[in-house]
This record gives C-alpha cells, sequence and structure tokens, in this order.
C-alpha cells in the first residue's frame, strides 16, 4: 500500500489550519470532516439503529402477548397488566425436587422451587469448585513430575480430558460408571470405612449439628477470637524482647482447649433432647435400656444376643419412632448402637403421624426434642402414664449409614446426579486448571529457584516466599475463569436430570407457560454469579498489576 | 541429584567401575528419602501402605498380571539399585534412575501408577475387546453379550450417527460435498508442503484451493441445502440492492484508502455482485429443471453431518462479528458529549415519570401505556419502588458518563460480550429456541431450529472471539500502534495494514482453541433437543435393536471428538510453524 501525499480531509483534521486562513466554506467543512464530529454522528447513527431494531422487536412482541391472548400477564383478579407478570411465581409448584437440602414439598410455591434450584446450584458449583482446585494443583505438579509414568499419566489425562466435549464426558460419567454401580445391597465399602458407593449414589457418615451446637459454635468463635489475640501478644512480645515463640502453636493449643471446655459445657448444659414412652417400661434413663434389654431376653450380658436366633432378636428389638431427618434420631441411635441393643427405627414425616404410630402401638418411644414431645404427649388419652426420659446429647452427632430392609438409611447421601455433576465438572475442569498452574509453575524463572537455593533457604521456604507468591500472580486470574466457566456449567445438570437452577426453570417454564418472565429470572441469576466472579477478579488484578509505562 | 552432578563435574570420578560407590551413605540416604521432614516421612509412609495394600489385593485379584507387573519393577529397581552402588550404569539403567526411581517415593510411586493402569487397562480391554462382540447382528437384547461392548451397534446404527434424519436419497450428496471439502483440504495441504511450496506448480494448486475455500460456503450450501428455484428468475430489487451495496463497501474502503482503484479494479468490484448473482440463479434454474440439488430441510440434518455444520457454520460466523467487537471494545472513538445527553436524559426521565408512573398517556403506544399508571395501581411496596422506574435513567447516563466517557461503541461492545459471556451456552440456546418466536413479526412461519440455534450460538461464540481477539491486539506492542499514528495513517489504514496482519498471526493458536471448542461445545445443542452426534443416541438407544447401548456409543463419540480435536490442534501447529510465530 502505497502511502499517497495528500491526505483524504478526515485524517489529519485533528490539527486544523488557523481558522482566520481559511473561508468560511472550508471551515465549516473541516467541522464536519473533523473525526471528533463523525465519530459522534456515528454513534448516534448506531444508537438510532439500535433503537429502531429495539422497536420493531418489542412491537412484535406486543401484537404477540395479544396474540397469546395475554394469559403471560394476567393478573389474580383476572386483568391484564404487565405488572402482574410474576404473580404466577406464587401459586403452587405441583412437582418434585428430590435432591435438596431446603425443606421443600410440591405444593410450596415457585419462587421456593426457584430458591431450592439456585440452592442446588450452589451447592453442586461451590463443592466441584473446591475439588477443581485440589485436583488441578495436584494434576499439575505432577505433569511436572521428574518421574516419567507420573508426567507422562497426567499428560495423557489433561490431553484426553481437554480434548472431548463435558458433555459425552458427564453422560459416560453417568450412565456407564455411576449408574452402573453395584446395587445398593452390594454396596462398595472403601477400606470398611463408612461410606457405600452404589447405583443409587454415595453414602457416607456425616456429622449433624443438635440443639446444644449453637453453644459449643460460640466458643468456637472464641476460640477464634482467642487465637488472634494469642498471636498478636506473641507477635509484640517477639518484636519487643526478640524471645521466638511458636505462634501458631500456642494459638491452635488456646482454641483446641476453648472448643473442648465448650464441647463439655454445652453437651452437659443441654436437656433438649428426650424419649416418650410409657411410665410401665420402667425406663428412667437411657443406661436401663440394658436391664430392660437383659430380661426381656432372658440373657446375663448384652453379648448373648448374638447366640439368640434371630426370631428371638425380631422380638425382643426396640421399635423407636423418630422425625424423618433429624438429628434426635441419629443421636438416640448412635447410643442404642454403641449398647449393641437391638432396635429398629421407623421414620415418620410428622410428629403427628408419629403419635399415631405411638398410639396404635407400632413402636415403643418416640425420640425427639423435648419441646416436641411435651406438646404431643399433652394430647394423649391419659398423659400421665407417659413419661418423657432425657436424652444427654453432644454438640455434634456423626449420622452413621446403616443397612435396615436391603436399604441404607442414615448419613449424608449424594445422589447419583448430584455425584455424576460433581464428579464430571471437576474432571474437566481440573484438566484446564492443571495447565494453569503448570503455566504458573514454569513462569517463575530458573533463577529464582536457584537464587532462591543459592541464599540456602529451605525447600519450604522457597515454595512459600519466592515461588508462590510469583507463580500464583499468574495462576490467580485464569483460576477465576475457569471458576466462572464452572459455576456456568453446572447448567449440564439438565443432562442427568440434577434439578440445578437451570432445570427447576425449565420445569417451571412447562408448567406455568410463561418463559419470558422465567428466562429473565434465570439469566439475572447466572449473570449475578459471573458478576461476583469477575469483580473479585478485577480487585485482584488491581491488586497485583505489574504496572507497565 | 544436583550436589552429585556437581562433585563429578567439579573433581573428575577416581572411582573405577565395578566398585562399590563411595558415595554411599547410609544415613544420607535414609535422610533424603525417607526420614528427612515430618512431611516427607508421612508422605513416604501413606505410599507405603497404599501400595503395598494394592499390590496385595492385585495379588489376590489378578495374580498373573500382578506378578508380571512387580516382576518387571524389581528387576527395574535392582538394576537400577545395582548401577547406582556400584557405578555400573548402562543407559536404559542410567534412564531409569533419573526418570522413575530417583527416590524411593518415586520407586513406590511408579509401582503404583503401573498397577493401577494395569487395572484401568485390563478392565477396558476386557470390556471393550476381549469380551466384546464386533457383528451388528449381535446387538439385539435377546442374543447380546452383557459382559463386554457390542460394538455391531456402530454399523448398525451408521446412518443415524452420521446424518441423523436426513433422508436416505441425499446420502450420496452428503458424501459428494465430503469429498470435495476432504479434497480441498488435501490441495491446501499438498500445497502448502515445505517441499512444494516454492516450486510453480505448487503455487497454483495454492492458488486452486484458496479459491476452493473461498467458493466452498456456497458449494457446501449446494450440496446441503440444495436449491429452490422461485420465480421470477432475476428479482430486481436484490439485483439493485445487492450492486448498490458491493459498490457502497468499495467506495468507502477506497475513500479510506485500504484499496486503490484503477478501471480494471472498479470493473471487478462493480459487476461482482451482478455475475455472482446471475450465475447463482443460473445454477438454480439448471438444477431446478433438471432436479439434482433439490432443497433439503435443514431440521432434517443430524449426527456428524450437523455437528460439524455448527462447527463450521459458527466459526465462520462468528470470527468478523468478533473482531467488529473486539474493535468496538478497543475503540477510543469521541464519546457522546454530556451536553447531548444529559439533556435527553433529563427529557426522558420526565416523560416516563409523567406516563409510565402516573399514568398520563399522550402520544405513547398503545402497548405500552395501558393500565399503567404504576402508582396508582401499585401493591406493594416493591412495586412502589418499581414504579418510579424511570429515576434509572439518569443513573444509567451517570453510569455510561463515567465509565466510558460517553463512547457508546465501546459500552456497548463491553456490555454485549461480558452479558453474553456470563450467562451458560445451554441457556441461550434454549432462550433462542423458544423466545424467538415471541420477537419475530406475528405473519412470519417462525424460525426453524436449526437456524435458532445458529442465531444463539453464533451470539454466544462471537463474544469468545471478540475477547481472543481483544487479546491479539493487546499483545501488539505499544510501539507498533504509534509508529503508524505517526505515519499520518487512518484508523482504517492502521489496522488494516499494521495491526492485524500481526495479531492475527499471534491469534493462531488461540483460534485453533476456540475453534476445538466450538465442536466440543456444539455437542450441548444435544441439550436442546437436536438431533446432533450425541443427540442421536436417544434416537438409537430407543430402537429395540439396540436397546441401552449407550456406553458403546458414547465411547464412540469420546473417541471420535478426541481424534478431530486433535487432528485440529496438530493442523494449527503446523499452521503455526508456516506463519513463522516466534521467529524472528
Amino acid at each position: 500500500m502505497a502511502q499517497t501525499t495528500v491526505n483524504p480531509p478526515g485524517s489529519d483534521a485533528n490539527i486544523p489550519p488557523p481558522p482566520d486562513e481559511q473561508g468560511i466554506g472550508a471551515r465549516v467543512l473541516s467541522y464536519i470532516f473533523d473525526i471528533r464530529f463523525l465519530g459522534v454522528l456515528g454513534q448516534i447513527a448506531f444508537i438510532l439503529l439500535l433503537i429502531v431494531g429495539a422497536q420493531r422487536i418489542f412491537s412484535n412482541f406486543g401484537s404477540n402477548v395479544d396474540k397469546l391472548g395475554r394469559a403471560q400477564f394476567i393478573c389474580r383478579d383476572g386483568r391484564f397488566a404487565y405488572r402482574c407478570a410474576y404473580d404466577f411465581m406464587e401459586t403452587q409448584a405441583g412437582f418434585d425436587i428430590d435432591d435438596t437440602v431446603l425443606d421443600y414439598v410440591n405444593t410450596d410455591s415457585f419462587w421456593w422451587a426457584l430458591t431450592n434450584g439456585i440452592v442446588n446450584t450452589f451447592r453442586v458449583g461451590l463443592l466441584a469448585l473446591v475439588a477443581t482446585t485440589f485436583l488441578g494443583t495436584v494434576m499439575g505438579v505432577a505433569r511436572l513430575s521428574e518421574n516419567w509414568l507420573v508426567s507422562k499419566l497426567s499428560l495423557a489425562y489433561i490431553e484426553i480430558i481437554r480434548n472431548t466435549p463435558i458433555l459425552v464426558q458427564l453422560l459416560l460419567l453417568y450412565f456407564s460408571v455411576i449408574l452402573a454401580l453395584p446395587d445398593i445391597k452390594d454396596a462398595i465399602q472403601p477400606l470398611n470405612l463408612p461410606i457405600y458407593l452404589s447405583n443409587r449414589g454415595l453414602i457416607m457418615a456425616w456429622p449433624q449439628f443438635m440443639s446444644s451446637a449453637a453453644i459449643w459454635l460460640a466458643f468456637l468463635v472464641l476460640g477464634i477470637i482467642q487465637f488472634q489475640v494469642m498471636w498478636v501478644y506473641l507477635s509484640r512480645r517477639e518484636e519487643k524482647t526478640g524471645r521466638e515463640s511458636n505462634k501458631f502453636g500456642w494459638g491452635l493449643a488456646g482454641f483446641l482447649l476453648i472448643a473442648l471446655i465448650g464441647w463439655f459445657i454445652s453437651a452437659s448444659v443441654s436437656d433438649n433432647e428426650g424419649l416418650l414412652i410409657a411410665d410401665n417400661a420402667r425406663i428412667d434413663e437411657v443406661d436401663d435400656f440394658d436391664t430392660v434389654m437383659l430380661s426381656r431376653a432372658g440373657i446375663n450380658h448384652l453379648s448373648e444376643l448374638e447366640t439368640l436366633p434371630e426370631e428371638e432378636i425380631t422380638a425382643v428389638t426396640l421399635d423407636v419412632c423418630v422425625l424423618r431427618e433429624s438429628s434426635s434420631e441419629a443421636n438416640f441411635v448412635n447410643r442404642l448402637a454403641r449398647k449393641g441393643i437391638p432396635f429398629k427405627i421407623s421414620r415418620n414425616g410428622s410428629p403427628a403421624k408419629a403419635m399415631d404410630n405411638y398410639v396404635d402401638g407400632s413402636c415403643e418411644m418416640f425420640a425427639a426434642p423435648v419441646s416436641i414431645l411435651a406438646a404431643e404427649r399433652a394430647t394423649l388419652e391419659n398423659p400421665n402414664d407417659h413419661i418423657i426420659v432425657p436424652i444427654d446429647e453432644q454438640p455434634l452427632v456423626w449420622s452413621i449409614p446403616r443397612f435396615e430392609r436391603f436399604n441404607i438409611i442414615g448419613g449424608a447421601t449424594l445422589t447419583p446426579e448430584y455425584f455424576a455433576l460433581f464428579l464430571g465438572l471437576t474432571i474437566f475442569y481440573a484438566g484446564g486448571l492443571a495447565e494453569v498452574v503448570r503455566a504458573g509453575i514454569l513462569s517463575v524463572s530458573k533463577g529464582q529457584t536457584e537464587a532462591a537455593r543459592a541464599l540456602g533457604l529451605s525447600e519450604g521456604q522457597r515454595l512459600n516466599l519466592i515461588v508462590l507468591p510469583q507463580a500464583l500472580r499468574v495462576i490467580i486470574p485464569p483460576l477465576i475463569s475457569t471458576y466462572l466457566s464452572l459455576m456456568k456449567d453446572t447448567s449440564l445438570g439438565v443432562a442427568v436430570a440434577f434439578q440445578d437452577v437451570y432445570l427447576v426453570s425449565q420445569t417451571l417454564m412447562n408448567q406455568s407457560g410463561r418463559a419470558l418472565q422465567i428466562m429473565i429470572i434465570l439469566m439475572l441469576v447466572y449473570l449475578a454469579i459471573s458478576l461476583f466472579f469477575s469483580s473479585v477478579l478485577n480487585w485482584y488484578n488491581d491488586r497485583v498489576v505489574i504496572v507497565e509505562r | 541429584m544436583a550436589s552429585v552432578t556437581t562433585t563429578t563435574s567439579s573433581k573428575p570420578p577416581v572411582q573405577q567401575r565395578g566398585t562399590f560407590s563411595k558415595k554411599f551413605n547410609l544415613n544420607y540416604f535414609l535422610q533424603d528419602n525417607i526420614s528427612g521432614s515430618r512431611g516427607l516421612l508421612i508422605w513416604v509412609s501413606i505410599l507405603a501402605i497404599v501400595t503395598v495394600g494394592l499390590l496385595v489385593q492385585q495379588f489376590n485379584n489378578a495374580p498373573g498380571r500382578t506378578w508380571v507387573i512387580f516382576g518387571v519393577w524389581a528387576v527395574a529397581v535392582l538394576g537400577t539399585v545395582v548401577g547406582e552402588l556400584f557405578t555400573l550404569h548402562i543407559g536404559a539403567t542410567r534412564w531409569l534412575k533419573e526418570n522413575m526411581f530417583n527416590n524411593v517415593s518415586n520407586s513406590l510411586m511408579t509401582l503404583f501408577l503401573g498397577l493401577f493402569v494395569a487395572i484401568i487397562g485390563s478392565g477396558l480391554w476386557s470390556w471393550g475387546v476381549a469380551n466384546a462382540t464386533f457383528d451388528p447382528a449381535l446387538t439385539h437384547p435377546d442374543v447380546r453379550t452383557f459382559d463386554g461392548a457390542s460394538w455391531g451397534v456402530l454399523w448398525g446404527a451408521r446412518k443415524l450417527l452420521l446424518t441423523g434424519l436426513l433422508e436416505p436419497e441425499h446420502n450420496g450428496r452428503v458424501i459428494q460435498w465430503t469429498l470435495t471439502i476432504l479434497g480441498l483440504w488435501a490441495l491446501s495441504f499438498i500445497g502448502t508442503r515445505e517441499s512444494t511450496r516454492e516450486t510453480g506448480w505448487g503455487t497454483w494448486v495454492r492458488r486452486i484451493a484458496n479459491v476452493g475455500w473461498v467458493l466452498s460456503p456456497f458449494i457446501s450450501y449446494i450440496f446441503l441445502a440444495g436449491l429452490e428455484y422461485t420465480e421470477p428468475f432475476i428479482d430486481t430489487r436484490r439485483f439493485i440492492l445487492g450492486t448498490v451495496l458491493v459498490v457502497a463497501v468499495m467506495a468507502i474502503l477506497w475513500f479510506f484508502k485500504v484499496i486503490q482503484l484503477n478501471p480494471m479494479t472498479t470493473a471487478m468490484w462493480v459487476l461482482a455482485w451482478p455475475a455472482a448473482y446471475l450465475l447463482w440463479r443460473g445454477i438454480t434454474l439448471v438444477s431446478h429443471n433438471a432436479e439434482i440439488f433439490t432443497p433439503i430441510d435443514v431440521d432434517r440434518w443430524g449426527g456428524l453431518l450437523l455437528t460439524v455444520i455448527f462447527a463450521i457454520f459458527v466459526n465462520i460466523l462468528s470470527f468478523p462479528i468478533g473482531i467488529l467487537l473486539a474493535l468496538g471494545r478497543r475503540a477510543d472513538v469521541q464519546g457522546i458529549p454530556y451536553w447531548i445527553l444529559w439533556p435527553i436524559a433529563i427529557a426522558l426521565t420526565a416523560w416516563g415519570l409523567y406516563t409510565s408512573t402516573f399514568g398520563n398517556c399522550i402520544g405513547t403506544p398503545s402497548f405500552l401505556c395501558e393500565n399503567v399508571n404504576l402508582w396508582a395501581t401499585s401493591r406493594n411496596t416493591v412495586e412502589q419502588i418499581i414504579a418510579f422506574w424511570p429515576l434509572l435513567i439518569p443513573l444509567a447516563t451517570w453510569a455510561f458518563l463515567r465509565s466510558f466517557d460517553g463512547n457508546f461503541l465501546q459500552a456497548f461492545s463491553v456490555l454485549f460480550i461480558e452479558i453474553i459471556r456470563g450467562v451458560p451456552l445451554i441457556t441461550l440456546l434454549f432462550m433462542a429456541i423458544i423466545m424467538a418466536p415471541f420477537f419475530l413479526p406475528e405473519d412470519s412461519q417462525g424460525l426453524s431450529n436449526f437456524w435458532a440455534v445458529i442465531v444463539g450460538y453464533t451470539i454466544f461464540s462471537s463474544s469468545y472471539m471478540a475477547e481472543l481477539v481483544r487479546g491479539g491486539l493487546q499483545a501488539i506492542p505499544k510501539g507498533q500502534y504509534e509508529a503508524a499514528d505517526s505515519l499520518g495513517i487512518n484508523t482504517l489504514q492502521k489496522y488494516r495494514f499494521i495491526i492485524l496482519p500481526q495479531a492475527l498471526r499471534i491469534l493462531i493458536p488461540p483460534l485453533a482453541g476456540a475453534v476445538i471448542g466450538t465442536f466440543k461445545s456444539s455437542s450441548l445443542v444435544a441439550l436442546v433437543g437436536m438431533i446432533d452426534l450425541v443427540g442421536s443416541t436417544k434416537a438409537i438407544i430407543a430402537n429395540s435393536q439396540w436397546l441401552g447401548l449407550r456406553t458403546e456409543l458414547y465411547v464412540f463419540m469420546f473417541v471420535l471428538y478426541f481424534l478431530v480435536s486433535s487432528i485440529v490442534s496438530w493442523y494449527s501447529r503446523r499452521l503455526e510453524d508456516q506463519a513463522g510465530l516466534g521467529v524472528r
């Protein structure tokens, strides 16, 4: 491209000749062809074009809405108004969400169903985020390992995972791996831990907070404050006297001590848990179950139970009513299991149902918080024949899964869908993250490592003080965008029917026929997530950016 | 390691081959490998326990295989140790020492991973090969083997996998198209080989291939979508409009001196559209009379064909849009001045408050101003607040002026890119399919699902493209921009001749990544009901002949996607070499 000597009017108009040397026409021309003027004019034209386009689209929308009979915007009083676009969200949802941590029944409102979906999105996304960080780091470091086999295997992992679509991985994982696991009665139990892997997902022991946990948590907060105070105090002393001390060790010791004291205090002051039982059962405290059981079975020691035939054990088994998913169950069951007393649990949806079972004799006792029991006891025909036995509690009890009638109850369950989505996201994004971590580590030049060695720093110090601060600068920005993509890809849960916000919205659309309103909410949810991550990213970038010229 | 090499290099070894190593010291060895630090000790202990546990378990489960692995490992370790202790290293043992057995934890790791690979590998082997059947006749649930794969389904269901629901009589056209594209690719490949590059016939091959690529969209359209002839032969409006558009583009480019014109080139530009249009109509007429390229309903495309079409279509469409968005995002044009914006904003606010909030509908389109006395009809506090939505206009104006300095081009690009990148692709696809009917004219027949998905997908893809291109533009040193400015050339020239040629060269690797990404995520269209490669699974396994043979299909797709992605990334590395990236 040859440069001609005569410039077109637009290009050098930034430096117009002095106005008084020009004629009036040239002056007007020079303003019109000023690149700034043209720019503004172009932008205004662009805006007008957009407005015209938008107007067309929205007038189409308006007439389409008319055509659809305006059912989309009907108010509760039957009139039509755009204002009522979201009124329908208060009607009953009418569909089930199986996998949720909130209390949800299908008679709840659309709003509540959607909230459940949002919570599910975060539940799977955040856990996958943590796991991805871990797996990705391991794989990235493994890629740089001195061991040829480790390095090549992690290369194979990265290449295979990054070159195939996440959807196919997810489908393969769900249909061909997780649903192909053994039935629940042959569940895989790795290393005899209380973890069961089957085609119903992953069931594992899980801690449950009792009501006294509030006191204990208060003590934990106190412990953390203590840690801070201890740290500051020891640091100041170190500065003043030069006496070094193990700040972390002392702080931790203090924390553990406070936590332990808090544990015992909260366990001893709490009297929330109780057991409703007939007065004539001769049980005044939980320890009485031993003697009662012995006399029932006609044996001298509980260990002899095993020698009895099965039907005799069944005959003496305690029938216990509990509320479904209540922590009282875990608390009481753990106590009985520790003593080796045979029991059978029947789980009830509501206290009223449990009381029905209690009254008709299908369970001998009802374990629940004392407040519920007292209220229910008052409804009995002759309340004085029944007593409430207090049960000790600890702030935290383990709910341990156990077999009962071809099923496993107790513990926490990761449903196959949740498990597949979680694993699929983790495996896929860890592949990308491994490359990020590798690039980050390689970005620290060898000279830095050698200089650190020359200074006589230990390997740990070298990593903490020299390599990581420099590598993190490279790692963190792509790490955060990986997180963002991961959170967005939780929407792939629809492939395995995991009820996250996307699938719930889709169901809502089918139920209500109002696509536009729900689509807007869905978009806003995802935009909020992405806005959060990008503001974190910007904040970090502003902090660590290397200022160039 | 490092210290050992230093010693040997600074002091020449005086040791005889085959004598016991003088450097070996058991204490140091233990300290280096096991007891050096608490972390190392814990790590080695855990690794040892896990490895031995796995070994014992494998001895019980598969003794033969495990003996072989363990034997090989033990011999290799022994060889390395002997080589190390008695200074008897040969090439192999030195390699083993450096790469597999350089300390205790790595040696254990090697054994552990060897066992691990053997478990996975043998499982896959027995499922996929040893117990598998390959006969398409053996896929029915009554005759199927349930121990291994029934690969016969791939051959049996090849029609659905490759072209989905496309009518079988069009198969020939799809094959011809595939061969054409592969042929073009082969021509380019040959034309750009090192050996043929400089020769005369190599240049010709390259030219033919380039012309072929330019024509390929039309060739593809003719083969895959077919031609529908409608009267009249020449639509005067299209004929004139097209010519005017092409000439207008030419004029603008000439004005900004991106192209130069002589009578010959001017005639080419002016005649380009009429000639092309007449040719196209001619082909249409001929094909119509001879019934060669009968039209195909685009919604019948499916299987691998649809996946490939999506990938190609979306990449080709989103690249220019991406460049425009990236340029828009970097545009430093003069912003709209505040003294224009504020009066408009205030007027709009007042108008909004007057009409919408307080329901005085004068001169407002009827569909907007019906029952809209928002303040009077509000039912709760939230709606009372929403009633004052016009107050957002000054707020938005303020934010716009503050963040973008009145630069609407930039604001539009940034908002477009960030909003689209903020939502998942599947949401956009879903929206394109279900929302499109809302926004199309009432009397139109609506968008077919294929085109709706193409639109949604292109919007998504071009936002990502834009960010890639922006990265490329930023990678050009500032000096290049400044040098271009100091030459006194205009912006269009600057980008056309200085910036873009450099940026596009840098962009080859990320663009290849984007192409692979688009190809991979095109599988998501299966989730909105399209019958692409992944989506065809549903149709296949619903057939009683192939009931439930998901795994075989998914594994096939897994491998196919992997191969195609690998080929593309290999090809991009070749392009990169040819573009001389990183070579000065």
